[in-house]
């Protein structure tokens, strides 16, 4: 097996001149893909290739964080992670969704929202089938090429706007997306009332994924908060929700809300229960 | 109106026989006076004319009430109070945790109010401002947990239910060949939140819940059996409007704060009420056991009702209500030798089922022994032991059946069956014998199908005592009925002085519940720190809230609802008017819808002769009874004192027309209670 490596040190926008120190770690990102992905066929990490392979514009103009922290110190912010619930230790209690909701309804509709506590701009939800618990989000799945002809995000391939892009390193908005992870081109997408492929081929083939706010009507997908998931931070239970480096397709994390339902009945109960 | 915050200002009535919905706006006057709940619910019940002593509860102009408090949503937890006029002609305010609540209120909604009766089996589909009279035949007849995961995924957002519009054009043509999309559209999310009836409810066994995710209930006093009367099956709600607060950055970080000092709850955290079960029967002596005939075993090595046990056994995880951190209610997967009960999946049980249908059914001791001899079992028999109450529990559960009423229910004609009074013959053949939960299943099979003996036990332990008291002619049989105003005494004992008091179950404003509160004050004869304790359950079942987390909320109680509403002057002197008004409402219904011309003698002294009778045969209270023996001082000084500070009449217990005018409920109660004064 390939060694997966984190990438946990601080980022540093590329375009900014390069500083001297190398990284604790001492890898470069590049050498880092080629670690991880060049060894395994199909060991692939989330985010950080899905942004080589697609290499569409990063789509917002947003600043790049305005204070980056020193080269070799730890940041906040992780690339080439992914988001773990363990289905025994989660207890339903909504918290993660109410901590993504307010996050981004108070970045995106702030006027809006400010008398509003809403579930639905959360792109973290539970669904509770009874005796188990299903997290519902994004797991950053990502097609193969030598059997769908893509490395892309399945969402994104079949979305005709170029709106779902990864924002890379330096790009984006600290702590909201950025790092490799997806982030919705608002001003692109079309909205739930013109086109839904992005969800659509989500459920069709993966999991669900994807929502819709409320107010734009627009395609909302798990940014991991660019690296530092609020939902994590809110969990009040122990190992529920994880943050842990990526070591494989996140299509092998997804199931539909009803299958992992199932499956989790066989596992938790042993019980077989078609849902 | 008003621009409200924290409610919704909206109240939806659906009527079934008309097919019709229409909705209410109280004024935010009514609001500030009743909160939400069951006080709210109360106030309807007397708008509305529900006290009419000749409204069949079971027909069609009962009013069953769905409803959530300003805080409800976003807050701490989600409850919700059903409130109606019960099967058993009392008052029925009874609360349910889980998610349903919060999502009513993210659907625009204060409540849901039903009349009428549906031709056919439907359930109601709440989306948003629309609501649905649909269909229900389909899960017509199946247990609580399958229509309830049937009907989830039936009720989905528009932005969710979306047709499907993709083409293999939009995939590239390699991905379209090895999996061409199905172009079946969105519906994979599963939202909606349910509160649903069983077998039980359908075929209107009076004490038959409303249950929610498997396992949580309306519990008490058979608000199923009025949703089974309306033939309505379920409501299933989703919501997507957020709930709309006043102050939300003081009502999060009031919300937050609460989860944080809920996450340092060690006790609820561990077994949530199972954790009880060993104090409750070793220490206070007042755990249910053979009908009450014990209350503690004579050897406290009998340890299948404490959490610690039933953890090590079967507990498979924990689930939480929407927000809370306590996560009280455990899942579990019965492992046993018997086949009938192998695999089977139930719920912890908690505090009340361990009791109600495990210690009183005499699941516990081995055969041929009883509660006051030595446990001769191994570990490996009370694992046995704890299946049998975790499989009674899933059957009253999935059937949707209180298992306080129906472990009282079952407990009595063991007892009676023990005693000789009735055998097998009079119960469809059925042997009764303590501790067989083969029997049990039968039994409570041809309860929820109304078959044979089954349909006169569907009315509850008071009407079952009574029919074999008429049947055999012996009135003593009557003396074994486990009930205070004709319903079943919950996992409590009052003789034991370490747990509640009589006095409790007495005044409580709903037929001998255990959420009643004030049991310092009745200890002590403080009848004010008494009725403040019932006024703030009351309130905390109109905000609504649970009373397991009281402790982490109460001292942000009046902060959250003043974030949440706006009403920057509200008070707990506020607070206790919604309970002083829900307990002078509940009061005279209960007085008119009975007709009752003596309060006393034909309400109140009902409650079980065995308080008072039977000393506790065993354990640290041996030799206690009820009241020290002393039910005369009871009922004619403790209780007059207590109506009296009440502001009701000593005589009768009736709510004065200036106690009315002072709580300003003059106007929708003062013409009943001239008719009792």
């Amino acid at each position: 097996m390939a060694e997966i490596k984190r990438r946990d040190e601080a980022p540093k926008p590329e375009k900014e001149p390069k500083k001297t120190e190398t990284s604790a770690s001492g890898v470069s990102r590049r050498e880092f893909l080629v670690g991880s992905g060049a060894g395994v066929a199909g060991l692939v990490i989330g985010g950080v290739i899905g942004n080589q392979v697609i290499g569409k514009p990063a789509a917002p103009a947003v600043e790049a964080p305005a204070e980056a922290p020193a080269a070799g110190e730890e940041s906040p912010y992780k690339a080439g992670y992914n988001l773990v619930f363990d289905p025994v230790q989660c207890t339903g209690c909504m918290e993660c969704a109410v901590a993504c909701s307010e996050k981004y309804a108070t970045l995106l509709h702030p006027e809006e929202t400010a008398n509003i506590v809403s579930l639905e701009f959360a792109r973290i939800r539970p669904m509770r089938f009874q005796y188990v618990d299903v997290v519902n989000f994004c797991s950053y799945c990502q097609l193969y090429e030598w059997a769908e002809g893509s490395s892309e995000f399945p969402c994104a391939a079949v979305c005709p706007e170029a709106a779902i892009a990864t924002i890379p390193e330096g790009e984006g908005e600290a702590g909201y997306y950025g790092m490799g992870y997806k982030w919705v081109d608002r001003e692109k997408c079309l909205g739930i009332d013109k086109c839904w492929r992005c969800a659509e081929i989500c459920e069709d083939q993966f999991a669900s994924g994807m929502s819709f706010d409320p107010i734009d009507r627009k395609a909302q997908v798990c940014s991991r908060c660019g690296g530092d998931p609020e939902c994590v931070k809110a969990c009040p239970e122990p190992g529920a929700l994880t943050w842990i480096p990526a070591a494989r397709n996140g299509r092998y994390f997804a199931n539909r809300p009803s299958d992992y339902a199932e499956l989790l009945f066989r596992k938790i109960y042993a019980h077989v229960r078609e849902l | 109106m008003a621009d409200l915050f924290g409610m919704t200002g909206k109240i939806a009535r659906v009527d079934l026989t008309k097919e019709t919905v229409t909705v209410i706006e109280p004024e935010e006057e009514i609001y500030r006076k009743f909160l939400g709940g069951s006080a709210m619910g109360a106030y309807f019940l007397f708008k509305e004319g529900i006290f009419d002593p000749n409204l069949d509860p079971l027909g069609p102009d009962n009013l069953l009430q769905f409803m959530v408090g300003p805080v409800t949503g976003a807050g701490p937890n989600a409850r919700i109070t059903l409130v109606t006029k019960s099967a058993y002609n009392i008052f029925c305010a009874s609360t349910c945790g889980g998610h349903f609540g919060s999502e009513m209120k993210y659907a625009g909604w204060d409540g849901i109010q039903v009349v009428g009766k549906a031709s056919k089996p439907v359930y109601l589909a709440v989306m948003d401002d629309t609501i649905e009279i649909r269909d229900a035949s389909h899960v017509w007849g199946k247990g609580v947990e399958e229509a309830e995961l049937i009907l989830k995924s039936e009720v989905l957002a528009e932005l969710e239910s979306r047709e499907g519009m993709l083409r293999d054009a939009d995939l590239n043509p390699t991905w379209a060949a090895m999996r061409p999309p199905k172009r079946t559209g969105m519906h994979e999310k599963r939202l909606a939140q349910v509160m649903a009836i069983g077998p039980g409810g359908e075929n209107q066994v009076w004490y038959s819940c409303v249950v929610s995710e498997g396992a949580r209930a309306s519990g008490r006093w058979g608000a199923g059996a009025v949703m089974g009367s309306k033939n309505l099956k379920a409501v299933v709600v989703r919501g997507t409007k957020g709930h709309r607060l006043a102050d939300k950055k003081t009502f999060l970080a009031l919300v937050s704060g609460i989860q944080k000092s809920e996450r340092g709850d060690s006790f609820w955290r561990a077994y949530g009420t199972a954790g009880i079960g060993a104090n409750s029967a070793y220490v206070e002596d007042a755990f249910p056991i053979r009908n009450w005939q014990w209350c503690s075993w004579a050897d406290p090595h009998v340890k299948a009702i404490t959490g610690p046990f039933m953890d090590q056994t079967s507990f498979v995880r924990k689930t939480s209500c929407y927000g809370c951190n306590l996560h009280c209610m455990y899942p579990v997967e019965i492992t046993s030798t018997d086949p009938l009960m192998n695999n089977v999946m139930s719920d912890m049980p908690d505090w009340e089922a361990m009791g109600m249908v495990g210690g009183n059914l005499g699941y516990m001791e081995m055969e041929g022994t009883d509660p006051g001899q030595p446990f001769t079992g191994s570990t490996r028999d009370q694992a046995e032991h704890l299946a049998k109450l975790q499989y009674t529990t899933f059957i009253h559960d999935n059937n949707s059946l209180d298992f306080i009423e129906g472990g009282n229910n079952l407990a009595l004609v063991m007892e009676l069956v023990q005693r000789g009074f009735i055998d097998k013959n009079d119960l469809d053949g059925i042997d009764m014998q303590w501790g067989d939960v083969h029997a049990v299943d039968e039994m409570v099979k041809k309860i929820v199908a109304r078959d044979g003996i089954g349909d006169k036990m569907a009315q509850g332990t008071y009407e079952t005592a009574r029919y074999f008291a008429e049947l055999k002619g012996k009135p003593e049989i009557l003396n074994y009925a486990m009930t205070a105003h004709h319903y079943g005494q919950p996992a409590h004992d009052v003789r034991s002085p370490k747990d509640k008091n009589a006095m409790e179950y007495v005044t409580v404003n709903r037929a001998c519940a255990h959420t009643g509160g004030g049991t310092a004050g009745f200890k002590t004869g403080d009848w004010a720190a008494a009725i403040a304790g019932q006024n703030v359950n009351a309130a905390q079942n109109s905000l609504v809230h649970c009373q397991f987390a009281a402790g982490h909320w109460a001292g942000s109680r009046i902060d959250l609802i003043k974030a949440a509403t706006g009403w920057s002057d509200f008070s707990d002197e506020d607070l206790q008017l919604v309970g002083a008004r829900e307990y002078a409402l509940s009061r005279l219904f209960e007085v008119h819808i009975r007709q009752l011309k003596d309060p006393k003698a034909e309400w109140d002294r009902q409650v079980p002769p065995r308080w008072f009778n039977d000393p506790l045969p065993t354990g640290p209270e041996k030799g206690a009874v009820a009241y020290e023996g002393k039910p005369d001082v009871l009922f004619n000084e403790a209780l007059p004192a207590y109506w009296k500070e009440r502001g009701w009449t000593e005589d009768k217990g009736i709510p004065t027309l200036d106690t009315l005018k002072k709580l300003g409920i003059d106007d929708v109660a003062a013409d009943v209670a001239k008719q009792h004064l």
